[in-house]
């Protein structure tokens, strides 16, 4: 919540010294937040008090006028299109260099002198809403008039005259301090801030009349106190300046008198009140849930159709007002009004809260009441209501004043734990010295032997709940700022770092040095980019409220957003080597969805696809070396997702001897290419990082170096296309003993290479553990080699 | 005899300053002094002179030779130089054509800021810890002092899960998108770990799309819970923190703020970087902070609600809490400058490779 109020007001009722804006820092350090400081001699500037003298035509525009106005010893000339300008009017005269808002709308610009259609103007006359009023009822086309407001001489500044050398303060309230958004719980909350004296306001007991006012609750759970008292004899009319001055300031709307009495006890005392016409108020008042499709056109001008369950204030014909939301239109109180039955009353705040959203109808009353407001507010409200009235419409007290309360509010009582207080914020603070604090925020002390018991005041009922609660108010007041800094003793923890989130760094670190870059893609994903990769939405998590329909589901797999995220890139960045991994949200009956790691490595381009195929498959390889993971590929064929010639299930050979699936190596589909409008190719590697968890190791064996030294020779044969690399690679290995290991130089197809043929040269590591092999033995174990290779239709080239 | 050999010396001397190269060089050595060389030729007539001839002839002899030899040693290490000389010309790059890197990969900037949030954290002792995402609303709220239809709910705009077009309900409430990484503080109390020195850096979720909240965003979540934590070790832990993360100059402050969960419950602000902590800059106010200060996120006393709820007796335990935007806290350090922070998470490789 945010509340504007001048700094004067609230130095009506605290003891302090200080400049709005050392105020304002102090406050902030110990209470809360000022959002905003406003200087308004300074957001006045350039603006004075001028009097309309001589109205003559504009020449070149018969909307416009040329106002000759005195703006204190001289006469100027000023283009004025005001609908109202008159003779003798006292105007707010805006001169080059004011800051204002052209027809109240846009931002603020910076007067100069103009000319306007020919005619040389020194400023504007203005409009409310051009110098900061917005809400000050004033006819669209008119001009401001300010003779009811000042009797100051022409040329007067304008914060002069209106009474406005002031500063305003923004501050933003907590929702568990509704006592602050009025300027009396504010001003408590300021005094006990900076140590200083508070001044309470003083309210005439309301002197009943005779007459009879029947009110009653028949929802006590809902409403638990009700007051309300008539008024007769009432002269309504516009508000005095200084009561539409504060309704301003605090961004809301000056009505007519009697309203404004209501809204300004609001803002003085932040308890809601309301009053009715009392001409259209029928019999009893009885607070009661609305009848089932009862409805009331409330004062914002809408219809609404209640529920059972909505609360409302009703007579003996219907519903008066939506009780602690708005009141209804018709029983409103206008200019014409003359008997007024004001209302102050507590309601019970979820239900409030419920129901202003049920309704969609919000209210500054609402605002406040959902917040939680005690019922020992009401009387002092009511009381305050009745002095203004009396005082400016006139209006004397003619009912008795009805006040059902059926259960009196008891205040809570918490024991004072000094040395918990202490403990908790770390500072010798001394017993006076927190008794100081406590009773300057209105919490009544009583010692009783050794012990200290706090009563909490009424109007932090709601708050204060718990005797933690002592030890906040101790510590902010003390001062945040004032208290030293340490560093936490005591034991570490004896356990280590989450084994996935772990794995996540590591293996993010792995891709990224190995020359991938990092997508982190939000969890969404678009229904339809589910359909689009054949993925069921049964099987994904669904939004119940999604922002948007491309926000509908968290993610099931990362395929669909990689696969959008290539399409979209591909046409900025020709090729690219990307991974993404995060988590995948899979639904589950009754049950939190898994939340599963997910990998997904890419490579996408226009190069050769075999290249890329082995580049990622080189990846794999290495990652799975890195962290002593055994995988076997096979060939992957039946999988709609994939390219049946180019991709392989990735298999975990794990400790018992039994194969896990953990992923997949290979291209995407075409039709999944197609359906994402993937032009390039696109080769993947998928694993499922939440299974292979459990069994990634730090893999570092040591494997003894060889003492003496091996040989290497290259082979080149030529094969049949049938012959796969293994076959070739594991006939050679398993030839003779002396090949240690085989590599691929080369796979060549081309002019010298038949149809059905390709070249592929191969070298040999050839090693003995015993000895230095001889030219012969060499020859002896390539012979060996090649005899193998032999009936696989292989032959040296 | 004895002019002979100073002859050879002579002729040994500009033959060798006349050579230019290591071939040219070694055949001059081999001229002068190889196995049928002038030297040994002068040397094989010794035999035919007279004792006392010899032995004088011999004492030339060896005086021409050491110099010769004296004349090649200086010959050798000039060559030397000038064959490299000539080398490092023949070597050299245009050190002005473009580099040529090795493909990178690049972490994501949220990635990179998690790692380094969390190393900061692990030099107090801190663990890290991963709680659930989705999660029923009771870790999200109820456990945190808040109870259904409290309004403190409202300052989170949140996500529920779906069931057949209803809200999907369970053991625990309702099924949401955890709007804060809070929700896994009582789930680190129920583990009964203690004491507990949690960080946990994990996705959140909000019904919010700006140019400066995304629906999705990053939090770190700070937990401590022993026998004696007290306000004094918040601060200094959040001192430690953002002289590490910001910079050694920096320091907070706690201004009082309002949690359900925490009591008591601050804002904690940094000291800002672009004014250092004046609110103003070249005569004007600092545009980046308020009065010199920005506001890095919120924190507080974990409640005794709380600690009850996670099985912790609030008379024996205390402790702190905060959460914190891992974007927002990037953005304040880094002057990124991104406008609209939805870019992050946009997966636009022009924007990712540039970090």
């Amino acid at each position: 919540m945010q509340i504007q109020v001048l700094y004067s007001s609230l130095l009506k009722h605290m003891g302090v010294q200080s400049d709005a804006a050392s105020f304002a820092r102090e406050f902030a350090l110990r209470s809360m937040s000022v959002e905003a400081l406003e200087d308004l001699k300074e957001k006045f500037a350039g603006m004075i008090l001028g009097e309309v003298k001589e109205i003559k035509e504009h020449p070149n525009a018969n909307k416009l006028k040329i106002a000759l106005t005195d703006i204190g010893g001289q006469i100027v000339e000023i283009v004025c299109g005001g609908a109202n300008l008159a003779v003798g009017q006292l105007v707010a005269v805006a001169v080059p260099g004011a800051r204002v808002r052209w027809h109240g709308e846009g931002d603020l610009i910076t007067l100069g002198e103009a000319e306007i259609r020919g005619v040389k103007s020194f400023g504007m006359i203005c409009a409310p809403s051009e110098i900061g009023f917005p809400n000050l009822p004033c006819g669209s086309h008119d001009i401001w008039v300010l003779n009811d407001i000042t009797s100051s001489a022409p040329g007067t500044p304008l914060a002069t005259a209106l009474e406005l050398e002031d500063t305003m303060l923004d501050i933003e309230i907590t929702s568990n301090r509704p006592d602050c958004m009025g300027i009396i719980g504010l001003a408590r909350e300021g005094a006990a801030s900076l140590q200083a004296d508070f001044k309470d306001l003083s309210v005439k007991v309301i002197a009943p009349g005779i007459a009879e006012l029947g009110a009653k609750i028949e929802a006590p759970k809902k409403c638990f106190r009700y007051s309300a008292v008539k008024l007769e004899g009432v002269k309504n009319g516009p508000s005095p300046w200084w009561l539409q001055k504060a309704l301003l300031i605090a961004g809301e709307r000056p009505i007519n008198a009697i309203v404004d009495i209501t809204n300004y006890v609001r803002l003085e005392l932040a308890q809601p009140m309301h009053a009715f016409d009392a001409a259209k108020v029928a019999g009893d008042i009885v607070v009661r849930e609305a009848a089932k499709g009862e409805q009331l056109k409330a004062l914002d001008g809408k219809t609404y159709e209640l529920k059972k369950g909505h609360l409302v204030i009703a007579d003996a014909n219907g519903a008066l007002a939506i009780a602690g939301i708005m009141g209804g239109e018709e029983s409103s109180v206008q200019l014409a009004s003359t008997s007024v039955i004001f209302e102050a009353a507590t309601f019970e705040p979820v239900n409030i809260r419920r129901s202003a959203r049920d309704l969609n109808c919000y209210s500054a009353s609402q605002l406040l009441y959902e917040k939680g407001l005690s019922a020992e507010a009401v009387p002092l409200a009511l009381a305050r209501a009745v002095e203004l009235a009396a005082e400016i419409c006139g209006a004397r007290v003619s009912s008795v004043v009805a006040d059902v309360y059926p259960k009196p509010e008891v205040s809570e009582t918490y024991p004072v734990e000094y040395r918990r207080i202490r403990s908790r914020i770390g500072v010798e603070i001394a017993d006076v010295e927190i008794d100081a604090m406590l009773t300057r925020l209105g919490f009544a002390l009583a010692k009783v032997g050794n012990k200290t018991k706090a009563t909490v005041p009424y109007w932090r009922a709601y708050d204060i709940e718990n005797e933690i609660d002592l030890t906040e108010e101790v510590a902010r007041l003390y001062g945040y700022h004032l208290m030293p800094r340490t560093l936490p003793s005591g034991a570490l923890p004896d356990y280590d770092d989450d084994a996935e989130v772990t794995v996540e760094r590591a293996v993010k670190r792995f891709f990224a040095a190995e020359g991938y870059t990092e997508f982190f893609g939000l969890a969404f994903v678009d229904g339809r980019d589910l359909a689009r990769y054949d993925l069921s939405a049964d099987a994904a998590l669904k939004i119940h409220n999604p922002l948007s329909e491309d926000l509908g589901y968290l993610r099931p797999s990362l395929m669909p957003g990689l696969l959008r995220d290539v399409a979209r890139n591909e046409t900025t960045t020709a090729g690219a080597r990307v991974f993404e991994l995060g988590r995948v949200y899979l639904p589950q009956a009754g049950e939190l969805p898994l939340e599963d790691l997910s990998l997904v490595v890419a490579e996408y381009g226009k190069g050769d696809a075999g290249l890329m195929f082995r580049r990622l498959k080189g990846t794999l390889e290495r990652f799975a070396r890195a962290h002593g993971l055994g995988l076997r590929l096979a060939p992957l064929t039946g999988d709609v997702h994939w390219h049946p010639g180019r991709s392989a299930s990735i298999n975990l050979l794990t400790k018992d001897g039994t194969e896990l699936t953990a992923g997949v190596l290979g291209a995407v589909a075409h039709e999944y290419r197609e359906a994402f409008k993937v032009d390039s190719e696109l080769f993947v590697l998928s694993l499922d990082l939440a299974a292979l968890v459990p069994h990634l190791k730090r893999a570092q064996v040591y494997v003894p170096v060889p003492e003496l030294p091996s040989v290497s020779r290259d082979v080149a044969y030529l094969a049949p296309e049938t012959a796969t690399y293994e076959d070739l690679s594991a006939a050679a290995l398993a030839a003779t003993p002396l090949v240690r290991s085989v590599d691929l130089v080369e796979i060549y197809r081309g002019v010298s290479i038949p149809a059905g043929k390709k070249g592929v040269t191969l070298t040999f590591t050839l090693q003995a553990l015993d000895k230095t092999l001889t030219a012969e033995e060499i020859s002896a174990a390539l012979e060996l080699v090649g005899a193998v290779l032999a009936p696989l239709d292989v032959q040296t080239r | 005899m004895h002019s002979a050999f100073q002859t050879l010396q002579t002729d040994a001397e500009a033959a060798i300053l006349g050579a230019l190269t290591e071939p040219a060089l070694e055949a001059v050595r081999v001229e002068f002094l190889g196995r049928k060389g002038r030297l040994a030729d002068l040397m094989s007539k010794l035999g035919s002179l007279s004792p006392e001839e010899r032995r004088e002839a011999g004492q030339a002899a060896n005086v021409a030779k050491s110099a010769i030899e004296g004349f090649f040693a200086a010959a050798q290490s000039r060559v030397t130089a000038a064959a490299r000389t000539e080398r490092l010309k023949s070597e050299a790059l245009d050190i002005t054509e473009p580099g040529l890197p090795a493909t990178a990969g690049h972490l994501h900037l949220a990635s990179q800021a998690m790692e380094e949030i969390a190393d900061i954290f692990k030099g107090l002792g801190f663990v890290r810890a991963h709680h659930p995402e989705v999660d029923w609303d009771y870790y999200a709220f109820e456990s945190l002092n808040m109870p259904k239809d409290h309004p403190a709910r409202d300052e989170w705009e949140t996500f529920f899960v779906d069931q057949v077009g209803s809200i999907m309900t369970g053991a625990k409430g309702k099924v949401v998108l955890t709007p804060h990484t809070s929700n896994g503080q009582v789930r680190e109390m129920e583990r009964q770990r203690l004491p507990i020195r949690m960080i946990s850096l994990g996705r959140c979720y909000r019904r919010q799309s700006t140019a400066r909240h995304i629906p999705m965003f990053h939090q770190f979540e700070g937990l401590m819970i022993d026998e004696a934590v007290k306000i004094t070790d918040l601060q200094g832990v959040c001192d430690y923190f953002v002289q590490r993360f910001f910079g050694a100059g920096r320091v907070t402050r706690l201004r009082p703020y309002h949690f359900r969960f925490t009591e008591p419950s601050f804002e904690i602000d940094i000291s800002c970087g672009a004014c250092e902590g004046s609110g103003f800059k070249e005569g004007a106010k600092c545009k980046l902070c308020k009065g010199g200060w920005l506001e890095l996120g919120g924190a507080g006393m974990v409640h005794p609600n709380v600690l009850k709820a996670g099985g912790l007796d609030p008379k024996k335990y205390q402790g702190f809490a905060f959460g914190w935007g891992i974007e927002r806290t990037l953005a304040m350090r880094s002057g990124l400058k991104i406008d609209d922070i939805r870019i992050l998470y946009r997966n636009d490789l022009r924007f990712l490779s540039q970090f």
